[in-house]
């Protein structure tokens, strides 16, 4: 499906697009306003986006889980899709995010969940899975990571990374032409033609202007590049539960992805949580979801009926 | 593209200032705060006054340096246009501008911050105006 090149995807301020037919859901989190959708019954499983994508992500997974039996949550981070979109930098931080998400999980008296965690929704969904073990019972890991060092090379680099999101850089090439929602996730699927035709305007729209494309420069730099880093002691607590814990987890990568490629990533996943399934190898670059959606959404349903013992 | 330079106290009769662009953590890599620190005395100056720039479209912009308590000074950086007070922006030079004002920054921080990178990433997110300017 061809979607509107002008982005008017969002009439009188609902959200309007026939992949995404689900009734908007906001609650309040830590004072902001959360935009999420709850479809199905079952044992819940929440779909976490990043930077800068919201719960649309997910668009083709919604359908073949909830058939299959399960309560699919999908939020939008605060400052991402149709959360409220704080105006200042100081507004966002790592430990805030995390609070937001068990915020609403906890509203939502969310038990035995399944949290699908790609690129932030890693750091932000693992944080909220070790601090509430009790209500979840697997995990999904996808393009993201868990410690505090390195990130992946290409994080250490200039060009293009740290440029991007240097200061007045970044709100001004993220800010003012919305780089990294546009052209930045254009480069980071493999059908490029695909994802321009389907979903980028999509994308795009629901950060219309630069305030409210704030966290797309803030979060890359919550990103630890040495140890006097925000962030950095909680990603060593990461890395540290992480190791502890035993839930079921499933690992699903990329192959294209070269930006946290599976030889680094999966494999590190793979020595924190030598239980794991996977890495499962799919068509994607960092934007997995987007060449691989139903795939995906498939293997999860493979992964969780096996760990209910409906499948061997 | 002319270059940016540094003016004194422009005068401000009418004009209005026009904010284009808002930065909440100039020091987040700390070679920027410093730039403006050593381009601006802000050693000396401090709060007292904003930093001015003519940018190449002739226009001034003044830069307002922002404190926070606990952080170090500057934290934050609001660019405003001056312009006519009841006239209009042109979007498309403050666009030009900023970008020449941001080329400017990177000059003057050096070291392993090259243009080069600059004009690299802006031709790698196609930034309309350098296919406008070639």
């Amino acid at each position: 499906m061809k979607v509107d090149p002008a982005g008017s995807h969002l009439q009188s301020g609902h959200f309007v697009h026939e992949e995404w037919p689900y009734e908007p859901r906001f609650k309040r989190v830590n004072s902001w306003r959360m935009h999420y959708i709850d479809e199905g019954a079952g044992d819940p499983v929440v779909l976490l986006h990043g930077n800068p994508a919201w719960g649309f992500l997910y668009r083709k997974f919604v359908k073949p889980l909830t058939a299959a039996g399960r309560r699919v949550i999908v939020p939008d981070m605060i400052g991402f899709g149709l959360s409220e979109k704080p105006v200042r930098e100081q507004a966002h931080s790592l430990d805030g995010h995390i609070a937001n998400l068990t915020s609403l999980l906890r509203q939502l008296d969310v038990r035995n969940a399944t949290m699908v965690c790609h690129d932030w929704g890693g750091p932000t969904g693992l944080g909220f899975a070790l601090s509430n073990t009790r209500r979840v019972r697997a995990l999904v890991i996808m393009s993201t990571w868990a410690w505090p060092l390195p990130p992946a090379e290409f994080h250490k680099r200039i060009f293009p990374w740290r440029m991007m999101h240097a200061p007045l850089v970044g709100p001004y090439l993220l800010g003012k032409h919305n780089a990294l929602a546009g052209r930045g996730m254009y480069l980071s699927v493999v059908d490029r033609k695909k994802f321009e035709e389907e979903a980028q305007s999509v994308y795009e729209s629901v950060l219309p202007d630069p305030g409210s494309r704030l966290l797309t420069w803030t979060w890359p730099r919550w990103i630890p590049l040495d140890e006097t880093a925000r962030g950095y002691q909680r990603f060593e607590w990461l890395e540290h539960e992480l190791k502890k814990s035993r839930f079921p987890t499933l690992l699903v990568w990329g192959r294209e992805d070269e930006v946290f490629d599976h030889t680094t990533f999966a494999t590190r996943f793979k020595e924190l949580l030598p239980h794991a399934e996977g890495p499962e190898l799919v068509t994607g670059r960092h934007f997995l979801q987007e060449d691989s959606g139903a795939e995906i959404a498939e293997k999860i349903n493979n992964f969780l009926d096996r760990i209910d013992g409906r499948q061997p | 593209m002319t270059r940016v330079e540094v003016i004194e106290e422009p005068s401000l009769d009418g004009k209005r200032s026009a904010l284009v662009l808002a930065e909440d953590r100039v020091g987040h890599y700390p070679e920027f705060r410093e730039f403006f620190i050593r381009r601006f005395s802000l050693d000396t100056n401090g709060l007292s006054k904003p930093g001015y720039v003519r940018a190449p479209s002739g226009m001034i912009y003044s830069l307002v340096f922002v404190g926070r308590s606990g952080e170090p000074f500057p934290d934050g950086l609001e660019v405003y246009a001056l312009v006519d007070a009841l006239e209009p922006l042109s979007e498309e030079d403050v666009d030009t501008d900023l970008w020449a004002v941001l080329t400017w920054i990177i000059q003057g921080i050096g070291g392993e911050w090259e243009v080069e990178d600059l004009d690299a990433t802006g031709r790698l997110y196609q930034l309309p105006l350098l296919s406008r300017h070639g």
